[in-house]
């Protein structure tokens, strides 16, 4: 079919690239965004903002909230179908709860599923959360949406399209599509260590942009290889649901002969019972990590089948001091704080796994890393980017010969989602900081709406980017470029502003008092405005001088 | 120490590429080297890589700091790319009296 290998690679990483390249940019930006998501989260909740926290108390703190925690009327009408019978009310017996945190988080999360009788799938359980501030217990209002880790990371994995998980696969079959182009692209490229070092913006658009392209994709590859394949990893779960499928009934059967094996129980005895102190029990898991040469700090608190004789109780450490995602869980029975197994090193794969999942999902203490990785993501997006406007450049003046509208839309489809995505970014952090703090009655939760307008903004540039885009079937530049990075200018400064009048926490206060999860995304704010003004007066020389696209600062606008 | 390692992959990627015909070209013009020059370039080159990454091992548990050096190799190199494209000069020091 093809005259020769490199040929047919040329073809698989245009068109894989091109049709796939647009989920990968939502996956890289969000990615990207993600490693500092809980620091958007302080940004998005004012109330948040105080230092992180170790695990609190459990029989001071934690218990009295547990108590008063119920499943919302949603979640309850969500699952009646899944129940045989009506449900009930007020719901008592608890299946399992729990706690979790990190060393960046200063609000504690809090979790119960409770058992639903008549439930069709017995396993299933209903579930209720709440966040509390750990200093006091109070809790937190609940519609609030926490930006960086409700939205920004979930979008980066599942695109926030739960049904059926269609999200997630789409994003497997880009990061499949991902490892494709990468290997396509090593095999295309004719002189990688001849041109590692090569950028010539003042050369063709084409040649530049290429360059750039080739650069971020050569420079990074190992991270864009690591986290694709991680990526996959971390679903393989979803992605090959054997486990749920096919092997039910032995997954059953496993699950119960790893109840025999680890002596914890997998059923209820059906017997009441009280809970011991867990506080003890967290205490004696602190000294036997402490024995083991280990940071002690709890990141996991869960107890099982609470109340009854076979419950019990898992602490888990937070592994901040290395890559791999460890827990060393020690468990406890509930009813008595008799040790009941210690979970013990992992073997050979499980340690691999353990590292490739740490890897991506970034557990550790080390700032310094995680800004690499928001070099990484970045070069990943300006990679995709350059990628897209390669694509246009090279067809647009024959498209415009032929008067084929190809190369305009994908010009279009490229504007919608390099600057597009960070308008619409910008409009969901204005919409958090201008919607007030009770909304009038009738009126969706106020969560809800800062996602509309993250997908209302989305749609606003998508269509403008298509409205504005003729001049590029006439082989021109699109408009649109230089003036979403012109609404980026004006947006970008706009959120600091807000957050400034609203919450009452500038620069030069944040900056003073060191607090940097706010004063971080507000600097960076900052800078993601001035580079999109930069790119438009570039953007605007170009146009005058050349009927060309400075793509160079498009690309880089995404910083 | 860290930044130490972030400098010397910086200083590291730098040699390596004065090492490259066009890339010298850039910094010190049409001035001519010798062979040692280029072999001298490469092996320095090669030895502040792996002096970052013994930096970074020393800051660090090892699976950590190979996470770190590569992320770093990656910052270096585009550094490096980006100066010679812009301002090519400021790479002399790299080369005092080359």
């Amino acid at each position: 079919m093809f005259q020769s290998v490199r040929l047919s690679m040329a073809w698989l990483h245009t068109w894989f690239g091109l049709v796939l390249g647009f989920v990968l940019m939502v996956v890289f930006f969000f990615g990207a965004l993600s490693v500092f998501d809980r620091e958007i989260d302080r940004w998005a909740v004012p109330q948040s903002r105080f230092e992180p926290q170790p695990m609190p108390s459990f029989d001071m703190v934690l218990r009295p909230v547990f108590e008063s925690m119920q499943p919302t009327r949603e979640a309850i009408a969500d699952m009646a179908p899944r129940v045989n019978g009506p449900m009930p009310q007020t719901y008592t017996a608890i299946d399992r709860m729990g706690a979790y945190t990190t060393h960046r988080d200063p609000v504690l999360e809090l979790f119960i599923g409770f058992d639903v009788p008549g439930a069709k799938d017995p396993e299933e359980a209903l579930w209720a959360y709440r966040t509390i501030d750990p200093r006091t217990g109070a809790s937190l209002p609940d519609d609030r949406l926490k930006i960086g880790s409700e939205f920004f990371y979930p979008l980066h994995y599942s695109l926030n399209l739960h049904w059926r998980d269609a999200g997630t696969w789409i994003v497997g079959a880009a990061a499949m599509a991902m490892l494709a182009a990468l290997v396509s692209g090593v095999v295309m490229h004719r002189k990688i260590f001849r041109e590692f070092f090569t950028f010539r913006p003042d050369k063709t658009i084409q040649r530049s942009v290429l360059d750039l392209h080739n650069l971020t994709g050569v420079v990074a590859l190992p991270f864009h290889f690591f986290f694709a394949f991680t990526g996959l990893v971390i679903f393989a779960g979803i992605y090959f649901p054997v486990g749920h499928t096919q092997l039910d009934p032995l997954h059953q059967l496993s699950e119960r002969l790893e109840a025999a094996e680890t002596g914890l129980p997998h059923e209820r005895a059906g017997v009441p019972a009280p809970i011991a102190s867990v506080d003890a029990m967290v205490a004696e898991a602190q000294r036997r990590w402490h024995a083991r040469g280990m940071a002690g700090e709890v990141g996991f608190l869960t107890l099982q089948h609470v109340g009854d004789a076979n419950g019990y109780v898992s602490v888990y450490r937070a592994g901040t001091d290395r890559i791999a995602l460890t827990g060393e869980g020690i468990h406890f029975k509930a009813s008595t704080g008799e040790l009941l197994r210690e979970d013990p090193a992992p073997g050979a794969v499980g340690s691999v796994n353990e590292f490739l999942t740490g890897l991506h999902l970034q557990h550790f203490r080390h700032w310094l890393l995680r800004w690499l990785y928001v070099l990484g993501g970045l070069t990943g997006c300006v990679c995709i980017a350059t990628g897209f406007i390669f694509f246009v450049e090279k067809r647009k003046r024959q498209h415009a010969k032929q008067g084929i509208q190809g190369a305009r839309l994908v010009d279009a489809l490229a504007v919608t989602t390099v600057t597009g995505m960070v308008v619409a970014t910008l409009c969901l952090l204005i919409a958090n900081k201008l919607l007030p703090d009770a909304l009038p009655g009738g009126w969706p939760p106020r969560g809800d709406l800062e996602r509309y307008a993250f997908w209302g903004g989305w749609l606003l540039a998508f269509v403008h980017a298509l409205l504005r885009s003729a001049p590029v079937a006439a082989g021109r530049l699109s408009p649109a470029w230089a003036e979403q990075c012109r609404a980026i200018a004006l947006l970008a400064p706009l959120a600091v502003l807000l957050n400034w009048i609203m919450t009452g926490d500038h620069l030069l206060r944040t900056l003073a008092a060191h607090y940097w999860p706010v004063a971080g995304l507000d600097l960076c704010l900052l800078a993601s405005a001035a580079l999109a003004l930069l790119a438009a007066r570039r953007l605007k020389r170009r146009a005058s001088a050349a009927p060309a696209l400075d793509t160079v600062k498009t690309g880089v606008t995404h910083a | 120490m860290l930044a130490a390692a972030m400098l010397a992959s910086a200083a590291g990627m730098g040699w390596l590429a004065l090492a490259m015909e066009p890339h010298w070209g850039q910094v010190f013009g049409g001035r001519a080297r010798r062979r040692g020059t280029i072999r001298g370039l490469r092996l320095a080159g090669g030895l502040a890589l792996v002096l970052s990454l013994c930096l970074c091992l020393g800051a660090d548990h090892p699976s950590m700091a190979a996470l770190v050096w590569i992320m770093t190799l990656a910052a270096a190199a585009l550094t490096i790319t980006f100066t010679l494209s812009w301002r090519p000069a400021s790479l002399r020091w790299l080369l005092p009296g080359g």
